[in-house]
């Protein structure tokens, strides 16, 4: 691997592959996420569609704001924020491995999503969190295509992915399990799947499933087209449909913020 | 404190233990494995058992929510029996967004099924709570 940021043409699936044969280390951007391999091993995903590990944790109640930053603050330019917050009783080791990974099986659905394409691949970049639970490449790929497909098991509407949704006319007041209540009840003809999620600190494909469940009830249905410009579906992919003004936003705040 | 791997190694210490799981109920993942997995494959026993929790914690009748605002899971554990092994799920109980159990499959000659329901629940808890 040279020092310099490698342009990466082709699937993320395909790079990822020869990254782990190589045992390579580095920084893997695609369109909608970034994966961070350690010795081939894919350590820490993130993707603007799913809620980061410091969100879920935070935002649940799981761990107070200033001890996250605290741990950041201390132990991030060591790499070393998991330990951190190990080491210093914040989480149980436990639970940071099951928050981590929660987040990064979310990051990597959505990572892996759209065209599926790899733009850059950056040799020796490393995440400031520090590996947790480092998990093969093979693993990561298997799974993300496995809920693809458990999504469309349950109710083969991506649109409901993407799209506000709205309560259709005969949903009533249903007796739902928990879960499924909860995002049930945010569904309010202006939120997305990933708002839903979002608002309820939970990772967003879990949320998905909730949600396509719902539509597969006939609860929930993507709302209809507001009269504003039209949604430019991606070529190719016909699923996720995440361009969202405001994630675009978001990508190049990140681009810009990875070329510093 | 414990991680994943701990927690599983010590289930298997229990007399009987066959295998050890993480599993998340709404993905079917498994997040961890130790020991032989019943029918030899983790990922399908993973799908599975997800799919068992599944109903177990959605079912209205059985384990109604309460109102839908505690964060407890209406589900403590499930167990399976066959005629050679106790097959034990227990659900793990998270502050943050998890939906994972612990999956412990016994001899069911040698386990303890009593013993074994205890003691997973404690594992259950140390692993998250410290």
């Amino acid at each position: 691997m040279t020092a310099a940021a490698a342009p990466a043409d082709g699937s993320a699936p395909e790079l990822l592959g020869t990254l782990a044969a190589d045992r390579a280390t580095g920084a893997l951007t695609t369109r909608s996420g970034i994966f961070y391999l350690a010795a081939g091993h894919v350590v820490h995903v993130e993707s603007a569609h799913s809620p980061a590990l410091g969100d879920l944790l935070t935002r649940s109640g799981a761990l107070a704001p200033a001890g996250w930053w605290e741990a950041v603050e201390r132990a991030g330019a060591r790499q070393r924020v998991g330990r951190q917050l190990v080491d210093s009783g914040r989480l149980t080791a436990g639970a940071l491995e099951l928050a981590h990974l929660g987040a990064l099986f979310d990051a990597a659905y959505f990572a892996l999503a759209h065209d599926g394409t790899a733009l850059r691949f950056r040799p020796g970049v490393a995440h400031w969190l520090g590996a947790v639970r480092p998990v093969p490449v093979a693993t990561v790929l298997r799974e993300s295509y496995r809920r693809r497909a458990l999504l469309d098991r349950i109710w083969p509407d991506p649109a409901v992915d993407t799209a506000p949704l709205t309560r259709t006319p005969d949903a009533g007041p249903a007796v739902l399990p928990p879960r499924r209540g909860r995002a049930f009840a945010l569904v309010d003809g202006g939120r997305t799947a990933a708002q839903i999620a979002s608002a309820l600190a939970h990772r967003t494909f879990h949320t998905l499933v909730e949600l396509r469940r719902l539509a597969a009830d006939g609860l929930v249905a993507p709302a209809p087209p507001a009269p504003a410009p039209p949604v430019h579906p991606v070529p190719g992919a016909g699923r996720a449909d995440w361009d969202e003004p405001d994630t675009a936003l978001l990508r190049r705040l990140l681009d810009a913020l990875e070329a510093l | 404190m414990p991680g994943i791997d701990e927690s599983l190694l010590e289930a298997m210490r229990l007399p009987g233990a066959r295998g050890a799981l993480v599993v998340d109920w709404i993905s079917g993942l498994a997040l961890g494995a130790v020991g032989e997995a019943p029918g030899g494959d983790v990922e399908a026993t993973a799908a599975e058992t997800a799919e068992l929790a599944r109903l177990a914690m959605e079912s209205g009748a059985l384990a109604p929510a309460h109102a839908g605002q505690g964060k407890e899971p209406p589900v403590e554990d499930l167990i399976l029996t066959t005629a050679d092994a106790f097959h034990l799920l227990r659900f793990v109980v998270t502050t943050f967004d998890s939906t994972v159990f612990l999956f412990l499959s016994l001899d069911r000659a040698d386990g303890n099924l009593a013993l074994a329901r205890i003691r997973l629940a404690e594992m259950a808890d140390r692993m998250v709570l410290g």
